[in-house]
């Protein structure tokens, strides 16, 4: 039975390669980076990776590649240690109660995805341009952590927004100290960021960091109101997802290519992977929202359609049962809409194809990673893909 | 054709705030309003001159042209805010449209100081310096913005939409300062403003309750420093970083955290004059209880005083030119 299971994850493993493979010729996105790909040899490079990551069939102990290889998490943990503690110490020196809600989301039970990311990207380029001075690695373990803290500021003023009443199975921030506090805490973590940043003494660094603030409120705006032309909306909810999720991960991954020494054409791979992550994620998130229960997820099933919002799944069901189009304009908000646009999307191929687009996205993600020369933190955000995707199953 | 557009995104904005009316009450303690008339008179001749010396005010000119989907979406959602008492419409409406110019003065006083200390006075004041007070414009009405969410205890739709509008648009502000902060390319500058918006976001966490090392004064004191001493201070050194001169950093510093608080001394005191409820006033609170209400008014007009004082003994550092008189002129101001 167990092995069965494996075996049809490394099925699935293995058509995803085969379908990466058939994507290479493929022109991936609509971001001012893609065409820089001037490695020499990178479909080499790339054969060499799939090789790597497969094992073969006839192994007896079949594995999902994903156990096989070390993951993300294992190999920054170290130089993730002591990050919240961190982040903490740098938001203490102010008054006690704005202390308390400052560092009242960086309790570690978040799961630090964006650092663990940003950390394994910026071991991969040191290792691809064979940078090995101490400061270099000490300031991209504080890109680590100011990506933490403005993906954490977000969330502070999300909840507000969103009139949230619980994060992480706590009572989130607003119902704690209420709103007016935690506004001005966020902007305080924001600023203590913005220092620290600043400190970093590069300049490019800040101008892309300063980028993803733009992008977030830009982002928070798209959602407020559903495009009219119902062809734009999935472009704009593109946009909105890159905006939203995939900009601060995009952005912090090119940043520490930069402290590295990256030219441009390297910057832009770890820009398109930490793009092509951070899209994919979001859609695993929207289609998570429709399949996880309650409890897997720790929040209400459809949530999204319960703030108005049409994510991927609707946005793909839509286009089968064109009925969807007015309840969207509405934002969901008549009784039994949420309920009849769920009911839809089931019923419609939203799901399968919202798993196809992320599928698609972490295939480019990889793509762009196998340019990189070998090495475990290259072959380890590989995995990080694929893991991505196995919270679908 | 896009510029014009958001012009007129930016107009229906302004009608739309003006024409509202609020119902609710929402009292701000440290709303900012000159409204005695003779003294706005004299503010307003000050600034009104001072503003003819450095080219009208940049505030929020880029946003116009620039941010046309964020600005059109505001005054949408704004509209709608219409009625529900939010104190957004009001903050909104003083920002952009203020009569007694209170709001977008800070810009101007950077501008002036930029302006005051070029030796050659042909010199024009350059496109950072005005950037850079656009900046301090910016982060101001953030700041106005996000301290007027209020707290709802019960479910309010209306006021929950005004609170969310508060949120983004106050964000959305800050990341605009951030984009051209981080364009000034110059990393003591960020670092400058990023202390001044942490240092105002503490300031909400400081009650002006004397203990044992300091009086309510000193607390009074402490709490406009940080709430908004530290950006006016922050943005006169910056400027002076960014024109390079060197010598007159330091008086940036210490002249824009005099007069910022010499002008919130001011503010204070004709808010005490327009309130009904004087016993609720800060001001009130500051001196011995019982203390009658000329006294508390002339004793805190001698503090104001000492503020206005330093601010003019500083000024004294710079050469003399238009600017520094304006600047001079628009301090006086502040004592009558």
């Amino acid at each position: 039975m167990v092995i069965n299971v494996k075996l049809t994850n490394l099925l699935a493993y293995s058509s995803l390669v085969v379908r990466r493979v058939s994507h290479l010729g493929k022109h991936h996105g609509d971001f001012p980076y893609q065409l820089l790909l001037s490695k020499p040899t990178p479909l080499f490079h790339h054969k060499k990776q799939i090789q790597t990551v497969v094992p073969s069939t006839s192994t007896k102990n079949v594995t999902v590649p994903v156990e096989n290889t070390p993951t993300a998490d294992s190999l920054v943990r170290l130089d993730l240690e002591g990050l919240y503690e961190d982040i903490r110490e740098g938001l203490s020196e102010t008054q006690p109660e704005l202390k308390l809600i400052a560092q009242y989301y960086f309790n570690g039970e978040g799961k630090a995805i964006r650092p663990v990311i940003t950390m394994c990207m910026a071991r991969a380029i040191n290792f691809h341009l064979d940078q090995n001075t101490p400061y270099v690695l000490q300031k991209q373990k504080k890109i680590a952590q100011i990506a933490e803290m403005i993906h954490t500021a977000s969330l502070v003023h999300d909840d507000v927004i969103d009139v949230a009443d619980s994060r992480r199975s706590r009572p989130s921030v607003n119902i704690v100290w209420g709103q007016r506090k935690s506004i001005i805490a966020g902007d305080f973590i924001l600023a203590m960021a913005s220092k620290m940043l600043a400190r970093l003494q590069n300049k490019q660094v800040i101008i892309l960091l300063s980028q993803v603030l733009a992008d977030l409120v830009q982002g928070e705006f798209m959602q407020l109101g559903a495009r009219e032309n119902k062809d734009e909306r999935f472009a704009h909810y593109s946009e909105k997802t890159f905006k939203k999720t995939a900009s601060l991960i995009a952005y912090s991954c090119q940043a520490v290519s930069v402290l590295s020494g990256a030219d441009s054409t390297l910057q832009a791979v770890a820009f398109q992977y930490g793009r092509q992550i951070g899209m994919a994620f979001q859609l695993v998130d929207d289609l998570l929202d429709f399949i996880a229960t309650s409890a897997q997820l720790g929040k209400p099933v459809a949530a999204d359609l319960r703030l108005g919002l049409a994510t991927a799944p609707v946005l793909f069901a839509a286009q089968k049962f064109s009925e969807l189009n007015p309840l969207i304009l509405r934002r969901f908000q008549e009784p039994g809409d949420a309920e009849t646009a769920f009911r839809l999307v089931l019923r419609s191929d939203g799901l399968q194809r919202t798993k196809d687009l992320a599928h698609q996205y972490c295939n480019d993600a990889v793509t762009q990673i196998a340019q990189l020369t070998p090495s475990p933190y290259q072959q380890a955000l590989v995995t990080l893909a694929h893991q991505l995707l196995h919270r679908m199953k | 054709m896009v510029s014009r557009n958001g012009l007129i995104c930016w107009k229906t904005l302004q009608s739309g705030c003006i024409r509202s009316t609020n119902p609710v009450n929402v009292t701000i303690s440290r709303r900012l309003c000159v409204s005695s008339q003779i003294c706005q008179n004299n503010w307003v001749q000050a600034v009104s001159n001072a503003e003819k010396i450095v080219g009208l005010p940049t505030s929020f000119l880029s946003l116009r042209s620039e941010a046309i989907d964020e600005i059109s979406n505001i005054a949408v959602y704004l509209k709608k805010l219409i009625g529900t008492g939010h104190p957004l419409l009001d903050t909104a409406k003083n920002l952009m449209y203020s009569q007694d110019k209170t709001n977008q003065t800070r810009g101007l006083l950077v501008l002036l100081v930029s302006k005051a200390a070029k030796i050659d006075q042909t010199q024009d004041i350059l496109p950072k310096q005005r950037t850079l007070a656009e900046i301090t414009d910016l982060v101001h009405a953030a700041h106005l913005i996000h301290t007027g969410v209020i707290n709802l205890n019960t479910p309010n739709e209306s006021l929950e939409m005004g609170n969310k509008m508060a949120v983004l648009c106050g964000d959305f502000l800050l990341a605009r300062s951030c984009v051209l902060l981080a364009n000034l390319q110059n990393l003591k500058v960020v670092e400058l403003i990023a202390q001044a918006i942490s240092d105002f976001s503490t300031a909400e966490f400081i009650d002006i309750v004397a203990n044992e090392t300091d009086s309510a004064l000193d607390r009074w004191r402490y709490q406009s420093k940080l709430r908004y001493g530290t950006l006016l201070a922050h943005a006169c050194q910056s400027s002076l970083i960014l024109g390079d001169n060197v010598d007159l950093v330091e008086f940036g510093k210490y002249f824009g955290l005099e007069i910022a608080l010499a002008w919130q001394a001011n503010n204070e005191i004709q808010s005490y004059k327009n309130a009904k409820e004087k016993a609720d006033h800060v001001l009130f609170k500051l001196f011995p209880p019982g203390t009658p209400f000329k006294e508390v008014i002339s004793n805190f007009q001698a503090v104001r005083d000492t503020h206005v004082d330093a601010a003019l003994q500083m000024l004294g550092e710079l050469p003399k030119n238009d600017a520094s008189l304006a600047l001079c002129n628009i301090a006086r101001a502040l004592k009558y």
